[in-house]
């Protein structure tokens, strides 16, 4: 006959130290859960549509549309022929970024008028670069504001406001005698 | 007393009869087709599950890089480079080598979120249109098709990264997204006035009854950035008939990367 030893745990597996040790792993695996969100998915996404945390940054926006506006319709009131039309036409984008974001933020959206960035004067070629200047400024202060935003629906209306904007950027400065490599930015 | 037996009979021939017989059932049941049956009502085919996968920013940074690559080789392609005029030749392959450099940015991006950078095109995409492109650019032999195509393609990727704003989930991410898309939107308000220069080509321009005028670029298509398909008119001229009109869709669920 043969004997065979076994060696037993000194503790068994339901001892109130491991109880406490998983505890505790379960907890820490819960608090850095949000560490991993990176990993989470478009899914779920769909449930931040709007943000109250972002209505300072939006009105930061609107009041630089706003601007923006003032600045066209001072240049094409001055202008005519196709040079007013042109005008016209860049002042009508700026006006609906200024009506979309004032929807968006409803009663939230902060009220009044604001001054021109400049007084342009002169055929549209001379005007050109100064309003590809502040077309860039305001490209580049719109992407950074997109960067904080927790909402998806005013990331969403912020980023097809960029994609135009670039555009005016680019065309203005070809038109304000620029190489296109340099209007393109490359 | 002598048992003789009389029966044509014997156990042996009945058995290697029957073996004949079971075999033979084996090899006419093995030759037979499947046999359907005609669909009953709670009867469904055994359906097998796709894969389960989610839309994570680390698959839209991928499929982003396969839009880049993409790109960078259809304006590189010689049917295109082949066709293009003193003006758009060093515009093309200056914006090739751009989105190769956008290309790179986006690699540490991926493997900062543990996956595998992309430096292939997206096949899917290729194949839905971009190949159709390319072939309609080398039979039509217009050097005007050079420009058309580099606004489409550079309208497309400006698309794709704010299309793909609205499914991040890091708000940072967002913003470095609008930051390359906003590249591309710039080459292509280039590309369009180049096409047709001039303040006029600022908006579309219009015939006296309201249509689009045939052969032209709107600079500013609209005041907010479109997310339907780019169209671009490609190929041969043929006489009466308008030209072949290809649709290029930003990528879906179909043709991320995941």
């Amino acid at each position: 006959m043969v004997n065979h030893q076994v060696d037993l745990p000194e503790e068994t597996a339901t001892s109130r130290r491991r109880l406490l040790t998983s505890l505790l792993a379960g907890g820490a695996a819960v608090v850095a859960a949000p560490f991993f969100a990176g990993r989470a998915s478009a899914e779920e996404i769909v449930n931040a549509p709007r943000d109250p945390k972002d209505y300072p940054t939006l009105n930061d926006a609107l009041k630089r549309e706003r601007q923006m506006a003032a600045t066209y319709k001072a240049a094409a009131a001055k202008a005519t022929g196709d040079e007013k039309f042109a005008l016209t036409l860049l002042l009508d984008h700026h006006d609906a970024y200024v009506d979309s974001l004032k929807g968006y933020l409803g009663t939230d959206a902060v009220s009044g008028t604001e001054a021109a960035l400049a007084s342009p004067s002169g055929s549209f070629a001379s005007i050109a670069p100064q309003m590809a200047a502040l077309e860039n400024e305001t490209l580049a202060g719109h992407t950074a504001r997109l960067g904080t935003l927790v909402g998806i629906d005013a990331a969403k209306l912020l980023a097809s406001i960029i994609t135009v904007e670039a555009r005016h950027a680019a065309a203005l400065s070809l038109l304000g005698g620029a190489s296109p490599l340099a209007a393109a930015g490359s | 007393m002598t048992t003789e037996n009389t029966s044509k009979i014997s156990r042996r021939s009945m058995l290697r009869t029957s073996g004949a017989l079971v075999a033979g059932s084996a090899v006419l049941a093995a030759c037979g087709t499947e046999h359907h049956s005609v669909a009953r009502i709670g009867q469904t085919p055994e359906i097998e599950k796709l894969p389960d996968v989610k839309v994570t920013d680390a698959a839209l940074l991928r499929t982003a890089m396969s839009v880049e690559k993409m790109v960078a080789d259809m304006l590189s392609d010689k049917r295109v480079t082949s066709l293009a005029d003193a003006k758009a030749q060093p515009i093309i392959s200056a914006f090739a080598a751009a989105h190769l450099a956008d290309l790179a940015a986006l690699s540490p991006m991926v493997s900062a979120r543990n996956a595998e950078p992309v430096n292939e095109a997206n096949q899917k995409l290729m194949s839905s249109y971009g190949e159709n492109a390319l072939r309609l650019v080398g039979e039509g032999k217009n050097p005007t098709d050079v420009l058309a195509l580099t606004h489409a393609l550079e309208s497309l990727v400006a698309a794709t990264y704010q299309y793909f704003v609205s499914l991040t989930t890091e708000p940072a991410l967002r913003g470095e997204m609008m930051r390359m898309g906003a590249k591309s939107a710039r080459r292509a308000a280039v590309a369009a006035q180049l096409f047709n220069g001039g303040i006029k080509a600022l908006s579309d321009q219009l015939n006296e009854d309201g249509t689009v005028v045939t052969g032209t670029i709107a600079t500013f298509p609209s005041a907010f950035g479109p997310l339907n398909a780019v169209q671009v008119a490609l190929g041969p001229e043929i006489p009466e008939a308008p030209r072949a009109n290809v649709l290029m869709d930003t990528p879906s669920l179909n043709s991320i990367l995941y």
